[in-house]
């Protein structure tokens, strides 16, 4: 068997594994899942209140900026169910010393550590976001061509890459850290920057933001480039720079987790 | 026999000797707290620009100052109401039996958690005062104190105190459902989310129709968030400070004598599993 299909062989059974565990307590299952359609209420509410006092926000209207909140949450839903919960638990792991088991085992540390598991009570986050996005592009009156859905989905999943590699070197300073036991908070405080429109960031405090973010971090591509390709503009030299970036971040997380793995002193005895 | 308050003074100095180890996750966090204060200043500057005019709200209108500044003292409200891994905790000490050890010494659980607590909020608080001075500072110009009395900030300060006490024994009271429900987790992720919306941290209440504002207000939720920020901002003056105080106060008693309640009963379902 080859390695590539060894991992994804790997994937389906955890992803049966994780899906079992969760009917195990269907309850519970069900209760989460209610949490993420009261977190997606919220924001709804939210951005409702702010658009009865305004029609536009830096240039976007309420349905272009529903599109876009729909995107993130889609996105974002993506990145809990696969790797955030694994992501979590990293930091237990290095202050327990338990990590020791997981670097023995004949697989790359970083597919175990990060991809292990399925969360897949926020697996419906996908579809809601998916349903916003459609409600956001009827509202706009379904301006979408063959060509820009084409050309969405690939960005939406260098966007979703691009997050991951952010979300590796976040986990990895847990070694640094040793108590790094709140990333999920981290990483909701890290995504402020992916959940506002790019245009939110200007004047003399913005600005610079703008172009660290995009440039030097570039964490402010993960949603505006997909999100802007449907509802705005398809801007091509943005569309070569998440892809060149993804790449580029990918890379630079994996030495980042390599280097803090071989900083790690087991604490077992 | 040690005298009760230096029993409570070292489980104080502990568990602040506690918080300091892990003092570089601790400022690594608190710095990527700035991060969404800094989004949401740039998302109102927007919402304001778009909007073409210089006051929103409903019943109470707010300029974009007077929103940004909001937006500032609800983080200082939540730091004082907060209280992370609190009912979770107590769910985890019945659920267990580690509970039982509360039982064979001679110290009263919730005396016990609200000593820690406080000592964790003094860590807090010390560790983050200077990057929140630094962005308050760099902020200064939102807040308009014209208004501020000694009266105000009196005011301002007895409902920050009183967000700690209401926060920590709403929580409390979570936890303790833990008697009967045995896990937690999801309530506490169902309330904590509501929370964050109907006390206010995500906006000022006065934004909403009139009739969700006054709703919202009426509940215990906007006094862990919303209140003393208003307070601060003059927004809340007069018979109406007054009144939002003593309901306040209502709330700390009712939520105290609840947990207490609730602690009870739950004692004698309590069967202390575990080794």
């Amino acid at each position: 068997m080859t390695g590539a299909a060894r991992y994804v062989r790997l994937i389906l059974a955890l992803a049966r594994y994780g899906l079992a565990r969760e009917l195990a307590f269907r309850g519970n299952f069900l209760a989460k899942i209610f949490v993420e359609v009261l977190w997606l209420s919220i924001l709804l509410i939210f951005y409702r209140t702010i658009f009865t006092q305004t029609s536009v926000v830096a240039g976007w209207s309420e349905a272009e900026y529903l599109f876009f909140v729909g995107c993130y949450f889609a996105l974002e839903g993506l990145i809990e169910t696969l790797f955030l919960s694994n992501c979590s638990e990293f930091s237990e792991l290095v202050r327990t010393g338990d990590l020791d088991f997981f670097l023995i085992r004949p697989i790359d540390e970083q597919f175990l550590i990060t991809c292990r598991a399925i969360d897949w009570s926020t697996a419906p986050n996908v579809l809601m976001g998916l349903g916003v996005m459609v409600t956001a592009l009827v509202q706009l009156g379904w301006p979408v061509t063959v060509a820009q859905v084409v050309l969405f989905v690939p960005l939406f999943f260098s966007g979703l890459l691009l997050a991951y590699s952010f979300l590796v070197m976040l986990t990895a300073t847990a070694v640094w850290f040793v108590r790094n036991q709140s990333l999920l908070e981290m990483w909701w405080l890290f995504t402020s920057l992916m959940r506002y429109p790019k245009e939110v960031f200007t004047g003399p405090l913005g600005g610079p933001i703008h172009w660290f973010f995009t440039f030097l971090f570039p964490v402010m591509l993960v949603i505006n480039v997909p999100a802007r390709t449907m509802v705005k503009v398809f801007e091509p030299w943005f569309a070569v720079y998440i892809v060149v970036a993804t790449v580029l971040m990918l890379w630079v997380s994996r030495r980042v987790f390599r280097y803090a793995l071989n900083s790690y002193r087991s604490a077992s005895s | 026999m040690t005298f009760p308050v230096s029993k409570y003074w070292r489980i104080f100095r502990v568990s602040l000797i506690e918080r300091m180890v892990y003092r570089g996750d601790f400022l690594f966090g608190t710095l990527l707290r700035f991060l969404p204060m800094v989004t949401t200043i740039l998302l109102w500057h927007a919402v304001f620009e778009g909007s073409g005019q210089t006051e929103l709200g409903s019943t109470v209108r707010y300029d974009l100052d007077q929103m940004l500044s909001y937006l500032l003292l609800v983080h200082i409200s939540r730091a004082f109401s907060s209280m992370p891994g609190l009912a979770g905790g107590i769910a985890r000490s019945i659920r267990d039996g580690s509970l039982k050890k509360y039982l064979l010494q001679p110290i009263d659980m919730l005396g016990y958690l609200l000593t820690y607590r406080l000592a964790h909020k003094t860590a807090y608080i010390v560790t983050a005062a200077l990057p929140y001075g630094i962005l308050f500072y760099l902020c200064r110009h939102y807040f308009h104190l014209e208004h501020l009395d000694a009266t105000t900030v009196a005011a301002y300060l007895a409902a920050l105190g009183m967000a700690f006490v209401l926060g920590f024994y709403f929580e409390s009271c979570i936890g303790c459902l833990g008697f009967w429900i045995l896990e937690v987790t999801s309530l506490l992720y169902v309330v904590n989310t509501l929370n964050f919306f109907v006390s206010g941290h995500m906006f000022p209440l006065d934004l909403l129709p009139p009739f969700w504002a006054t709703l919202l207000k009426a509940l215990p939720f906007s006094y862990l968030a919303y209140f003393p920020a208003a307070v601060f901002l003059g927004k809340i003056s007069g018979a109406a400070l007054v009144k939002g105080l003593v309901i306040e106060v209502c709330w700390c008693v009712f939520f105290c004598l609840l947990s207490r309640v609730l602690y009870r009963i739950g004692l004698y379902r309590y069967s202390a599993f575990g080794g």
